[in-house]
């Protein structure tokens, strides 16, 4: 990893949904610039906990501290710290009322009270960052899937957040549009924009991230670059993850 | 002389002597349903508003949910009470009940449309709480994950949503309004009804003024139903949009074309 600063920084953290324990003890931490990829079976947990760091769930126990401020503190200004924290989503979640340019614009005008101006300029060089800028003008129901995960980023992108997670950004797509979605990441990362991946696409995790962590059973099994974890696995449950994904 | 007409002539009799009257009552029963029907979606969508606030245990004070909660049971109990009911019954009882034994006595028309605006909100807020729980719960996510409070993603994103789905509903209360209405002749407003009422009672026909005013209820609830079809057609938008030529690339062609 990189010295830079440490942007999120979680420890201990654990949740269950009643008896259900999902998270056990997580602990790592992302720095400025790092491109995070965490893989792992269905149901190891790595969506809710790319959900408690976003608080989309309540943490049940440990912290999460951005910018050394805990944020699991009930006392958080919770819309503000989401603003810095963007969100991509696996089924997009653009809204459906609007059209490409104003899904870009609206979080900008009503949550960080730019004006209108200021917003389009802002969501068009974005939107042409992810190559929609054409589409400004349709609805998402018209817009194919990679199509509008492109715009979910743009959106994302526009609050200029100092971090953006992804819950499974491709795993809602069509074979042949995972591509497209996948290469506007990896231009992402290139340009040091520090991301947090869910992911089951592994060349991504293998060749675009800096830092990769295996989940299994709600905890960390192992974690390390991608080199350790795709060349050197140490644990038999990473070794057996990975052997399932070079087979198929 | 009435008795010696045919069905026919009859019609054009009473329309020639009481026409302008049955058009007054028209207007009306059309007054008050719109009216009452616009006011009845306000208060259901207030009502489903509320009801639709979470609730966090961990962050929010015990006074504040115990208020919360407090005001959802009440809205729960206006929503049954009104929906519950008969209209005609809830008339005659905010009408003759009330001055009786409160000495509260509401003028006819502002009890009209209190009535039948707050029927409409009994049923607008099962239908807007049913509409905000049907948009798919992504939305709210997406809203909040780029920062916007609860207000926010409610007026920007779900409640637009929630309106969109529930128009069919809106439009069958006011189509419901404009037949119901008629019950309001027992606290004496003069609607379509009472003219008809009036007429017959007059005139003993009966059957031609009946057919008079069924038709009239009749235009009345096709336009009305047309008309809101149109209006949803509308809101849809279009079905195509077209790409914008972001490098001006179609201008060029068309200069270069035109030298």
């Amino acid at each position: 990893m990189s010295n830079a600063e440490t942007i999120l920084q979680v420890s201990h953290l654990g949740k269950s949904f009643g008896k259900h324990e999902v998270l056990k003890d997580i602990d790592f931490q992302v720095r400025r610039g790092d491109v995070v990829s965490i893989i792992g079976a269905s149901g190891s947990g790595k969506s809710t906990m790319l959900r408690c760091i976003n608080l989309l769930e309540t943490p049940g126990s440990g912290q999460i501290l951005f910018h050394d401020k805990d944020i699991t503190d009930p006392k958080i200004n919770v819309p503000a710290y989401r603003e810095k924290v963007g969100m991509v989503f696996q089924n997009f979640n653009l809204f459906n009322n609007m059209t490409v340019l104003e899904n870009c614009m609206v979080g900008q005008i009503k949550v960080a009270k730019k004006d209108k101006e200021t917003a389009r300029a802002q969501a068009m060089k974005f939107l042409q960052k992810v190559g929609m800028e054409p589409y400004v003008n349709a609805k998402p129901r018209q817009l194919s899937g990679g199509q509008k995960q492109r715009v979910a980023i743009a959106r994302a992108l526009a609050m200029e957040p100092e971090i953006l997670l992804f819950d499974e950004p491709t795993s809602a797509l069509d074979p042949q549009m995972v591509g497209e979605v996948l290469s506007v990441m990896e231009a992402l990362a290139r340009e040091g924009l520090t991301m947090l991946v869910v992911t089951h696409e592994m060349a991504f995790a293998r060749d675009v991230s800096s830092h990769v962590i295996f989940m299994a059973d709600g905890v960390i099994a192992e974690e390390g670059t991608p080199d350790d974890i795709f060349v050197h696995p140490k644990q038999q449950q990473t070794k057996e993850f990975l052997s399932r994904f070079r087979n198929s | 002389m009435i008795s010696e007409m045919n069905f026919l002539e009859r019609i054009i009799y009473l329309l020639q002597q009481y026409g302008i009257s049955y058009l007054k009552g028209a207007g009306t029963t059309l007054l008050i349903a719109i009216v009452s029907t616009a006011i009845g979606c306000i208060i259901g969508f207030l009502v489903g508003i509320v009801q639709t606030i979470p609730v966090d245990k961990k962050k929010d004070s015990a006074a504040k949910r115990g208020l919360l909660g407090f005001v959802k049971i009440l809205l729960r109990a206006y929503v049954e009470v009104f929906r519950g009911t008969p209209m005609i019954v809830q008339a005659v009882f905010i009408y003759y009940g009330m001055s009786q034994v409160f000495h509260i006595q509401l003028g006819m028309w502002e009890s009209a449309f209190l009535i039948v605006s707050i029927n409409t909100g009994a049923y607008m807020a099962e239908s807007v709480r049913g509409g905000i729980i049907s948009v798919d719960p992504g939305q709210m996510e997406g809203a909040k994950a780029i920062g916007m409070t609860h207000v926010q993603a409610m007026s920007n994103v779900i409640l637009p949503q929630a309106f969109r789905n529930i128009m069919p509903q809106i439009g069958n209360n006011l189509i419901i309004n404009i037949k119901d209405t008629s019950v309001l002749s027992v606290i004496s407003i003069v609607d379509l009804f009472f003219v008809h009422k009036s007429v017959a009672g007059a005139l003993y026909t009966y059957f031609e003024s009946a057919t008079i005013v069924m038709l009239i209820y009749l235009t009345m609830t096709l336009v009305t139903s047309r008309l809101l079809n149109f209006w949803e057609k509308k809101m849809d938008g279009d079905d195509n949009y077209e790409l914008v030529d972001v490098m001006d690339i179609g201008d060029q062609l068309r200069k270069k074309g035109g030298r």
